[in-house]
């Protein structure tokens, strides 16, 4: 049985693949193995408090976890700096992740799917990416980023469809130019929040559907503490659900940002 | 390791504290909860609570600021959807009530009289809410005020809990025990803030929060030690706990149970650690009944006064 586990992990590797950005492979039990949008909660060397990061794959033949982290604060800095063979304690699977079984069965009924990324949250779209590549499926994916140093997944995304970059630039124009020619049915999306926004807005404008990865402060990473809640709903019914149990990933007009 | 508080039996004097650990539910999927000496649930309202807008935590130095404003169900969706499955664990669970007003606590203490739960925890301690909570627990006055009008309302057991803002705990402890209360609990968190230098904005959305981990354990075991020697029912301390020894220092200090809090966030199976760890050290030290350790601190002070208390035995000998 799949089942959240908090154990030592192992790092595999490390390397830096962008401007204060480091990839990370770490050795996970098999049951506890991450699915695309779901994320490790990480207790960085010499911090208080663990911290959430997505995973951006996981490698079936080495029982692999990938991360990618982006050097933020203190936290993501002590995670990045550390190193193959260093021990580092975390929690795996955490939090509800990318639908993927039904967007794969969209995508083999033709249905046309987008993955939108903005900086770092390019990061959880490359283990979707690569979960409809292993299905024999393609995706189109847009991804923007500040510069050319920051760069990152290009790579990966290329070889599971075409990928749209756009550098200083905003990655919803490029969706908007792509959409005068084809509208999408739904889009996952994970960025920054006035790259959500407009994305929501797209949506909102054209019926498309979809999911987003949303990231908040975090606690306990298991959904007692309720530290790191969004708000979602509309009116009077609007609520306070957490971003580590109920998310990260939500419906794309489910959360006002 | 069994212990009685206020007469409810508990298999350890290990308690899993309020706001850190939900019903439970999320825990019980990683061990067995039903190895903690009770639980106290998340502070319940008579309504639901949204609670406070996000963020709502910062790291601070060895611990940890929280803003979560009482966001729970309200006591009816506590004790139909949660209870239930809570109470069948067999093991006592507290309630934490909490409200934003003197008929909000009546109510909310009633409607859960009459249900499984084991005791009243009187949360007058929560820095984060607007109107209420903490405001209750801030003088004697009130203190003895809100817990006579709780005590009148419910034949349950009641722990009040505590706030450290405050310029004497010994007052307070006393206020709540000249009320009615069954036991004190303390201390809640202490009021803090911390700020975002590259914004300029304090990093909780509520500016202040609550300062919690083992930052506070000192401050919490001087004013557990000082609230034990003031009271003569039970005092259950808690503040910055992450290990057994921890635990033991609040027995020492006048403490007959220890909730354990933050050390849930951080490390999620610190719960079976501690009280695993707290059962080696009983057997190490040949004591079967935790309440051996209860008040046990060696001072000078008391050193004189058992020296005092022997020579006047032998004198009468």
């Amino acid at each position: 049985m799949r089942r959240t586990v908090d154990v030592d992990a192992t790092i595999l590797s490390s390397r830096v693949i962008a401007r204060g950005t480091t990839e990370l492979a770490l050795a996970v039990p098999r049951n506890a193995a991450p699915r695309p949008g779901q994320f490790l909660h990480i207790r960085a060397p010499g911090e208080f408090l663990r911290r959430p990061i997505s995973a951006s794959g996981y490698d079936e033949e080495t029982g692999a976890a990938r991360i990618i982290v982006r050097d933020a604060g203190r936290g993501s800095r002590a995670i990045s700096g550390l190193g193959a063979g260093d021990r580092v304690r975390l929690l795996t699977p955490l939090g509800r992740g990318f639908p993927m079984e039904s967007i794969i069965r969209d995508i083999a009924s033709g249905k046309k799917i987008w993955l939108a990324g903005g900086g770092i949250g390019a990061a959880p779209l490359l283990f979707a990416a690569s979960s409809v590549r292993a299905a024999d499926l393609a995706i189109d994916s847009f991804v923007g980023f500040r510069d050319e140093e920051s760069v990152i997944g290009v790579r990966e995304l290329g070889e599971c469809g075409s990928v749209s970059v756009s550098v200083g630039g905003l990655v919803t124009d490029a969706m908007t130019r792509a959409m005068e020619s084809a509208v999408p049915d739904s889009i996952l999306a994970c960025g920054p929040v006035p790259m959500l926004r407009a994305i929501q807005k797209i949506c909102a404008g054209r019926g498309i559907r979809g999911f987003m990865s949303v990231e908040e402060r975090m606690g306990c990473g298991v959904g007692a503490c309720l530290v790191c809640v969004c708000r979602t709903g509309t009116g009077d019914g609007w609520e306070h659900r957490r971003v580590c149990r109920d998310g990260p990933v939500f419906g794309i007009s489910e959360v006002a940002l | 390791m069994r212990t009685k508080l206020c007469g409810v039996e508990l298999k350890n004097p290990l308690i899993a504290a309020s706001g850190t650990f939900g019903f439970g539910r999320e825990y019980d999927e990683l061990y067995d909860i039903s190895c903690w000496g009770a639980i106290s649930v998340k502070g319940l309202t008579l309504r639901p609570r949204r609670g406070n807008p996000p963020g709502r935590i910062a790291e601070t130095a060895s611990g940890m600021l929280n803003s979560v404003g009482l966001q729970n169900p309200g006591v009816d969706a506590f004790i139909r959807d949660e209870l239930p499955w809570l109470a069948a664990k067999g093991i006592p669970v507290i309630a934490n009530v909490a409200g934003s007003s003197e008929e909000e606590y009546a109510e909310a203490v009633r409607r859960l009289s009459d249900s499984p739960v084991a005791m009243i925890e009187l949360n007058i301690s929560c820095p984060n809410v607007r109107q209420g909570g903490v405001s209750f627990g801030t003088s004697p006055e009130r203190v003895y005020g809100i817990t006579r009008l709780v005590r009148a309302c419910t034949g349950l057991p009641l722990m009040v809990k505590l706030t450290p803002n405050v310029s004497d705990i010994a007052e307070a402890a006393t206020a709540a025990e000249d009320a009615g209360a069954d036991a004190v609990s303390l201390i809640n968190t202490i009021i803090g803030m911390a700020i975002d230098t590259g914004t300029r904005r304090p990093v909780l959305a509520n500016v202040t929060g609550g300062l919690s981990g083992p930052a506070i354990k000192p401050v919490a075991l001087r004013m557990v030690w000082q609230a034990a020697r003031a009271v003569s029912i039970p005092v259950v301390g808690m503040g910055g706990i992450t290990t057994a020894d921890d635990a033991v220092q609040f027995m020492i200090a006048g403490a007959c149970a220890v909730m354990i809090g933050t050390a849930n966030i951080t490390d999620p199976m610190s719960g079976p650690r501690i009280i695993d760890d707290f059962r080696r050290y009983l057997e190490g030290e040949g004591i079967s009944d935790p309440g051996a350790l209860v008040g046990s601190l060696r001072t000078d002070e008391a050193d004189a006064r058992r020296e005092v208390f022997e020579n006047r035995k032998s004198d009468v000998l």
